[in-house]
């Protein structure tokens, strides 16, 4: 069981009261129509399953509903980082 | 038998209680385990063994007991498969063995069979043969676990919540000074002390008579650690039968606190929790879980009254109780000799064997020798004797030969009737592995101890192999400090010494695992699953080299003990059958729970009425004043239909629907999900998640919508009206409106925070009354005179702002019957208002409120789908024939649309949704069943299924193969009929709207 700090609500809670959205990062394309079906698919389906330090998004469901990013250990479970969306160069720590 | 009193012994004798043991009359003390009173009431024998049904007496004196499993109490009370080393007695207690050892037993009926019961014996003779399913019973009914509860509990449980800056787990010497050690040299720092034993001490009362010391040096530090308790209870909790079961992630370790009171269990009236689930979020935690011993090997190792030593010590100093009268210790470490020196002082006869030859002399070997103990240094015991009870023992001479072990010389036979063993200890890791540590084996110790550095935790005591108590307690002291430093409490460590050897567990020699004891029959390992070293052998010939694997294969540590008694001999079994090192087979994985946990204290209070919440809607109390009965759906309680006096539920919904039908019906649609849609870009965001176009659509009208996902698959639908170019109002499914409302806020924060929307959820804000049948419009003139209810001013899929019996109301036109309709949107708390004054109004037209069952034959009817029932998530728009509404034209592609044109989701032999007619009208086909082709494959089901009043005729939807293309063809679909058995029913392909094709009842007929 995690203890989530909620960079909105500027507290750590218990896992309970978030719930994982999926990985981060994982933007929709500009231009669907303009791609193939296998990178759609890759949109759509792929998720990297990483091994080691990942950014995931995660949801204060039962706080304050907002979305935000996790960079967690999926080895240790550690936490290592919460942040807004927005508040980061997603593209550079990447 | 009992002792005669000492003040070390931990019972009350001033307090004698009554109980009931398979079904006979005892006596014990308060301060007893249900273990301890039997064995003074000479009562040896608990159980029957899980696959050989060999008779089985108590081994141990605490969590790791794999024997003595029995049933406490009866009906709503009874509980399965508890220790009986671990129950604390109490006046009334009735309880009776797993398997009743007295019981005649088909398995000891068979027992000649045995040794054609090897590991893997049920899969190799049953379900390779394909005869499991026949057998399954009777085999199950032999297994020497509970039945399982059969009545309701009637018990309480609890959660209770903690925030702690320290924890300590364990309460004997190590964990007592730890704790000590952390409240003493801190002010404001909050420590939690959990034992799972009803009082503090754990393994010290086994030194209280030899050691003065140990005694003073207990009651002093529990009197301290008390006055923290009642000086300030905020920073110190004391947990005493309460084992910590888990440790997660970050700290976060769950408690089960058992209450046992004759007043907790057999008051009618107490509704005092029976067991507490703590669950305790720390900063640091201290590990001070201590050591099992572990058993000798030797055949016939599990004759009742075999015991381990420091279990024989237990019951002795802690209960005043002993088993025998005559005792052999035998053993592998200097702990053996406590152990003889405590029952000599007793007045106990007893005989030591030590596999380890005298190399140096001890002190204690001689002090014992001299008062008269005979002692033999380098004999193993090779096997015991007796049929059920120990009566003596083979020894032969026995020495080290480098590193394996020589048994030699003439068999000479000792008689006891009770056999105390030591092979060793093996410390309690279990949590600290639980939340991901390692283990190492540690070759001094002989014992596998915990990784060495984690963060956030220190091990101390017996567990990081310190085996004296003097040590126990000055590594809890030292460690304690690097707690306190992690904290920032202290700055300065202050480190005390320890004894040298302090971490050699009492001298404990290599694991004596010879050759010639491993062949033997009947040696067992784990004594709950009868798992024996040649199971171990027999799984290491047939190729299993792991020991997860070998423990899967044979068993071994999978009953109600985990194995804590034989796991690591079965390790070292392996080791010496595989001929490598003990560090290289390693342990096997230790996960959640370390103990049982009851199920009922795992839900706890979320039980009932509390286990999900339960929405009514404001009408609520109409519709139990009208006779409605309800459905679920969601949380949501909804009225389902509302029989008359005498109707059942077909002629309720016969009368509900052909009064929609033909003159008027009202409905509560209060439960459907509302979105408020507020923002500059409130239009655009509907058009990115909607698949039909929204740009044009003009304040006071309304529009139906249809939701993908991005793969393509329907979630969602509903009606949107807008209220102005930056105001919408969205409905959503009842079920799906929580999940909607997340998936669009998902969108909007995470991929489009450049909209300028805002979403709320309005849900539980307005109330809302459906009014539909052809006299709908003459009835909503009556109930609202500011509105112009005429048919080309007030067109379908509008809304309008009115006063409705003196209420703001939002009318919308909308119908999901196909008749003429309109819903009244009220501020919720107006809700039963507002319906009691349309039924009134509208009794002129016979208005009949209908349910959730005549909502779904109406619809039905006019072939509209419900998600959820006439799609499961794998459907696309084109496969329930809704092609048109997908925006062909849309400058955004919106969510789910670049889905639509992969190749898996534009094949023809997709299942799509078509209506399905039987040909024989009367026959209403079940939801779910299979139409199939003339091979007798099946290519769909049924989704949607009624019987239409107004058609009089059943009608249903279904999932076929291509079905869209097979418009007017027949198909057979499978049934079960009561008597008949299996029936194929021809039914006609048709289109999923069965009235009111051309759509003229809309408007009505006024």
């Amino acid at each position: 069981m995690l203890l989530i700090h909620c960079p909105y609500c500027k507290e750590s809670r218990d896992q309970s009261e978030f719930s994982p959205a999926g990985e981060a990062f994982i933007a929709r394309p500009k231009n669907p129509e303009g791609i193939s079906d296998e990178e759609w698919a890759d949109y759509v389906f792929y998720r990297t399953n990483h091994k080691g330090n990942h950014w995931e998004q995660w949801v204060h469901a039962n706080g304050c509903r907002k979305y935000f990013l996790v960079e967690r250990s999926t080895i240790s479970h550690q936490i290592l980082q919460v942040a807004p969306f927005g508040a980061r160069n997603n593209e550079t720590e990447l | 038998m009992r002792l005669a009193q000492h003040s070390s012994h931990q019972v009350d004798y001033s307090k004698s209680l009554n109980f009931i043991f398979n079904n006979k009359r005892y006596k014990g003390y308060e301060g007893d385990t249900l273990a301890s009173a039997l064995l003074a009431n000479d009562s040896f024998l608990f159980a029957r063994s899980f696959k050989y049904g060999r008779k089985r007496g108590l081994m141990a004196a605490g969590v790791e007991e794999p024997n003595a499993l029995v049933s406490l109490e009866i009906g709503g009370r009874y509980t399965p498969n508890l220790k009986a080393t671990e129950i604390t007695l109490y006046d009334g207690l009735s309880a009776v063995s797993a398997s009743n050892p007295n019981a005649f037993d088909m398995r000891a009926f068979i027992k000649p069979l045995h040794r054609f019961m090897p590991a893997g014996f049920y899969y190799k003779t049953f379900i390779k043969q394909k005869v499991w399913a026949k057998v399954e019973d009777s085999i199950r009914a032999f297994s020497g676990f509970s039945k399982a509860p059969t009545e309701e509990d009637v018990d309480v449980y609890d959660h209770i919540f903690h925030h702690a800056e320290v924890v300590v787990i364990g309460g004997g010497a190590a964990g007592i000074s730890a704790a000590l050690e952390v409240l003493n040299n801190s002010e404001k720092e909050r420590v939690i002390l959990v034992d799972e034993r009803s009082q503090l001490g754990g393994e010290l009362f086994n030194e209280f008579s030899s050691d003065e010391a140990a005694m003073t040096w207990h009651k002093d530090s529990v009197n301290r650690l008390l006055s923290f308790s009642n000086k300030d209870s905020e920073r110190f909790t004391l947990l005493t039968q309460s084992t910590a079961y888990a440790w997660h992630d970050q700290n976060f370790i769950e408690v089960l606190e058992t209450i046992t009171t004759a007043e907790s269990l057999t008051s009618s009236e107490s509704q005092k929790a029976r067991k507490i689930v703590h669950r305790i979020r720390a900063k640091e935690v201290i590990l001070a879980t201590g050591a099992h011993e572990r058993p000798m090997l030797f055949e016939a190792n599990d004759l009742t009254n075999i015991m381990l030593s420091q279990s024989v010590r237990r019951y002795l100093h802690e209960y005043g109780v002993i088993s025998g009268k005559k005792v052999v210790i035998y053993g592998n470490n200097d702990s053996i000799y406590s152990t003889a020196k405590d029952l000599h002082v007793n007045d106990i006869e007893c005989i030591v064997v030590d596999v380890r030859s005298s190399e140096k002399p001890i002190e204690i070997i001689s002090e014992l020798k001299d008062s008269g103990v005979k002692v033999l240094q380098g004999y193993s015991i090779v096997k015991a004797l007796g049929s059920h009870r120990v009566k003596g023992v083979e020894i032969k001479q026995t020495m080290l030969q480098g590193n394996s072990w020589q048994v030699f010389g003439d068999t000479e036979t000792l008689s006891c009737d009770l056999l105390a063993t030591s092979g060793g200890f093996n410390p309690v890791v279990h949590l600290d592995c639980h939340n991901g540590a390692k283990t190492y084996f540690d070759e001094v110790s002989q014992s596998f101890l915990p990784q060495q550095d984690r963060d956030n935790r220190e091990v101390c005591g017996a567990v990081a192999g310190a085996g004296a108590w003097q040590d126990a307690i000055i590594d809890a002291k030292n460690k304690a400090q690097f707690t306190l430093n992690a904290l920032g409490v202290v700055s300065k460590l202050t480190q005390e010494i320890l004894s040298e050897n302090y971490s050699n567990f009492f001298n404990v020699s290599q694991f004596f695992t010879p050759k010639e004891i491993l062949n033997m029959p009947k040696v067992f390992l784990d004594l709950q699953n009868d798992v024996t070293t040649l199971d171990v052998a027999l799984s290491i010939r047939e190729g299993y080299r792991s020991i997860e694997h070998i423990k899967r294969y044979t068993a071994m540590g999978f009953g109600t003990d985990q194995g804590k008694t034989g796991n690591i001999n079965g390790i070292a079994v392996a080791a010496e059958l595989l001929e490598i090192p003990m560090s290289e087979v390693g342990t096997t994985t230790f996960r959640p729970a370390y103990t049982g946990v009851d199920f009922g204290a795992m839900a706890g209070r979320e039980i009932g009425d509390f286990f999900d919440p339960q929405r009514y809607t404001t009408i609520h109390d109409s519709h139990v004043a009208s006779g409605a009965e309800f459905e679920v759906v969601g949380q949501w309680y909804r009225p389902w239909y509302y029989p008359k006096t005498g109707e059942n539920m077909h002629q309720a919904v016969h009368r509900e629907c052909l009064a929609a039908r033909t003159s008027l019906g009202m409905m509560d649609a209060s439960t459907l999900g509302k979105i408020d849609v507020q923002g500059s870009d409130a239009r655009e965001f509907l058009s990115r998640v909607y698949t039909n176009a929204w740009m044009k659509l003009a304040p006071g009208s309304c529009r139906y919508g249809l939701m993908c996902n991005e793969k393509g698959m329907i979630i969602d639908d509903g009606v949107s009206a807008c209220i102005n170019n930056n105001h919408f109002i969205m409905t959503t499914t009842t079920g799906g409106a929580a999940s909607v409302y997340s998936a669009l806020e998902m969108w909007l924060q995470t991929e489009w925070s450049d909209l300028d929307v805002h979403l709320n959820s309005v849900t539980d804000q307005y109330s809302t009354v459906a009014v539909v049948g052809p006299n709908a419009r003459k009835l909503m003139k009556l109930l609202c005179q500011d509105v112009d209810f005429e048919r080309e001013n007030f067109k379908f899929m509008q809304w309008r702002q009115g006063t409705v019996c003196g209420v703001d109301a939002r009318i919308m036109r909308i119908s999901f019957s196909g008749e003429l309709a309109y819903e009244i949107n009220v501020e919720a708390n107006y809700g039963r208002y507002i319906w009691d004054q349309v039924a009134i109004t509208g009794e002129q037209w016979n208005i009949t409120p209908y349910g959730t069952e005549s909502m779904h034959v109406l619809r039905a009817e006019k072939g509209y789908i419900i998600v959820g029932q006439d799609t499961d998530g794998s459907m696309t728009p084109m496969d329930v024939n809704m092609s048109w509404i997908l925006a062909k034209d849309k400058s955004f592609s919106y969510v789910g649309r670049r889905s639509f044109s992969i190749s898996a989701l534009c094949t023809e032999d997709r299942l799509q949704l078509v209506g399905l007619m039987t040909k024989d009208s009367s026959t209403v086909l079940p939801e779910g069943a299979n139409a199939i082709d003339n091979k007798g494959k099946s290519i769909g089901y049924v989704t949607s299924s009624y019987f239409s009043p107004i058609l009089n005729r059943s009608i249903a939807m279904a999932q076929i193969k291509g079905g869209l293309s097979k418009i007017g063809e027949t198909v057979l679909v499978k049934i079960v009929q009561k008597k008949q058995g299996l029936k194929e029913i021809p039914c006609e392909i048709s289109s999923s709207v069965f009235y009111d094709i051309e759509g003229e009842k809309v408007d009505g007929n006024d």
